[in-house]
């Protein structure tokens, strides 16, 4: 059983896998239990973390979990919104150059795009504010994966569409936008992560809007690292969730292997 | 013994066609004409082959033919439904099935077809009927509310050239059907060919194949397409023979295939 886990390749059985799972999620508490005795410590203590979650619960913590997913939903549908129709836009010979420059925009850094955001006219509130932020994020990464999936379309299956005497937009219809939705999906799934990872740094610009990244950075100004760490905890777990949920909505499709990458 | 047949009208004429993509001539001049086969007391088209070694400009030929590639010079001529006037080929009036058998991969199996009824010249109030009726005839009825992803290999060929048969009608263009099939596929895709020769006087299948033996088996009419000289790198038609005049046609495959096989197989290798 041992040399079989530490054999490159080797396939286990689930029972072998969940027991793995298991031994690990032990290991990581013990070892968090063990690093947190004595005096220095590089994390807070199990105990301390509970009594910060405990605390952030009391004041508020599902409404500022609400904010947070308010935000992401808000920055979700804008960026889908701008996204889609410009990656299915690059396919047409007038816009590919614009939509190309797009995809670059991914290399401009965060604090200048913030600053150009709070001396714009248009943006009228702190949390239009972070929206805006995050849908330009989101939207240059959404825009180059979708580039990137479209550009791995096997030409077999645009000549299939042709094939059957489409017209071109029907060729877009089927083969990219229907044909390659769940793709699309996917690449939402990842591109949430980056927001919700984001998250902290987009709340904290605007502190009354509220939301987990508000907790964090109240807690961090009085150097509470149980409550640091307890809303860390949380952010982590609802972005699974998040995941998990985009991944399901993915395979809901019934085309769509479970084996599929 | 050999069969007696007649030549009708020209059913494809591929007219001085060359091919360049960028810079790179890729076919050059080549030049087919195929007429409808008449065999009395036998309804079918024709089943003519492309061989000739990779990298030769098989798959260009036929985009070219398909229309999905529009040739640099030359022109390819189909009949059209008025006597004695060819036309143009285009997208869609010549099918076309890739080796990998590509379809949606978001539509069923029943979907596709009628997709591709719609786009065929099946009135509406008949779709529903002809394709139930395609999906029993070749096996598919109960795949029919199947995706591609979850079909077998065997399943989506059969249904890859059935779209083709309700978009494009007679015409059916099949690249390398046989590559990385097993020997029961093989066969499958050889009835499956014959079924599709048998369904229409005007039937015209024109595959491309590595394997000479299933080429002569099959095929009325072999071209070879390959280079004609070590100097000059673009292809063309080098060679091309006729399995109804040498008496080959429509027979059991016996010595003289093999002897044709081994003909074909040198101008192979000398082009």
């Amino acid at each position: 059983m041992f040399k079989k886990i530490i054999t490159p390749f080797e396939v286990m059985k689930a029972p072998h896998n969940m027991a793995l799972i298991a031994f690990w999620l032990v290991a990581v508490i013990g070892f968090w239990y063990l690093s947190t005795t004595g005096q220095k410590h590089l994390l807070p203590s199990p105990q301390s973390v509970l009594t910060g979650l405990g605390e952030e619960y009391q004041e508020g913590l599902v409404p500022h979990i609400m904010s947070s997913l308010s935000l992401c939903a808000q920055a979700t549908f804008w960026a889908l919104l701008v996204s889609l129709p410009l990656a299915y836009l690059s396919t047409l010979p007038l816009f590919r150059p614009v939509i190309q420059g797009i995809s670059k925009f991914r290399y401009l850094p965060l604090t200048g795009i913030t600053f150009y955001l709070a001396t714009s006219p248009l943006i009228s509130s702190g949390r239009a504010m972070q929206v805006g932020v995050l849908v330009i994020f989101m939207s240059v990464y959404f825009v180059t994966s979708l580039l990137s999936v479209i550009a791995d379309i096997p030409e077999e299956e645009f000549d299939h569409a042709r094939s059957l005497k489409m017209n071109r937009w029907e060729v877009l219809w089927h083969v990219i936008i229907r044909g390659r939705i769940d793709y699309a999906i996917e690449i939402l799934r990842q591109n949430l992560a980056i927001v919700w990872m984001m998250l902290v740094t987009v709340e904290s610009i605007v502190m009354s809007a509220g939301g987990l990244g508000t907790i964090i950075k109240n807690a961090d100004r009085y150097a509470n690292h149980g409550r640091i760490f307890a809303a860390q905890l949380v952010i982590l777990l609802i972005g699974i969730l998040l995941d998990y949920l985009l991944s399901e909505l993915r395979y809901s499709f019934p085309y769509v292997n479970r084996t599929q990458k | 013994m050999k069969h007696e047949y007649k030549l009708g009208g020209t059913v494809l004429l591929v007219d001085n066609v060359s091919v360049t993509i960028g810079d790179k001539p890729i076919i050059e001049n080549v030049t087919m004409e195929e007429h409808d086969v008449i065999r009395d007391g036998h309804n079918q088209g024709q089943m003519i082959a492309v061989v000739g070694r990779s990298g030769r400009g098989k798959s260009t030929l036929f985009k070219a033919i398909t229309g999905l590639r529009k040739p640099t010079k030359g022109r390819i001529l189909i009949p059209s439904d008025e006597a004695n006037k060819p036309i143009e080929v285009k997208e869609g009036d010549v099918g076309f099935v890739d080796q990998k058998y590509t379809l949606f991969r978001h539509l069923t199996l029943y979907n596709q077809l009628k997709l591709a009824a719609q786009k065929g010249s099946t009135p509406e109030s008949e779709i529903h009927g002809r394709v139930m009726e395609l999906l029993s005839k070749w096996g598919l009825e109960k795949a029919k509310d199947q995706y591609p992803g979850h079909c077998s290999g065997g399943q989506r060929q059969r249904a890859a050239i059935l779209s083709q048969i309700l978009s494009s009608g007679y015409f059916l263009v099949l690249d390398e059907p046989f590559s990385g099939l097993d020997v029961g596929n093989v066969e499958d895709v050889k009835s499956m060919l014959r079924l599709v020769n048998a369904s229409h006087e005007l039937s015209t299948i024109i595959f491309s194949t590595h394997d000479i033996e299933l080429a002569v088996e099959l095929a009325d009419k072999i071209y070879v397409i390959g280079f004609p000289s070590e100097d000059k790198q673009i292809g063309t038609i080098v060679s091309a023979f006729d399995l109804k005049t040498l008496g080959l046609a429509w027979q059991s495959y016996g010595k003289e295939h093999i002897d044709l096989v081994h003909d074909i197989k040198k101008k192979i290798l000398a082009s």
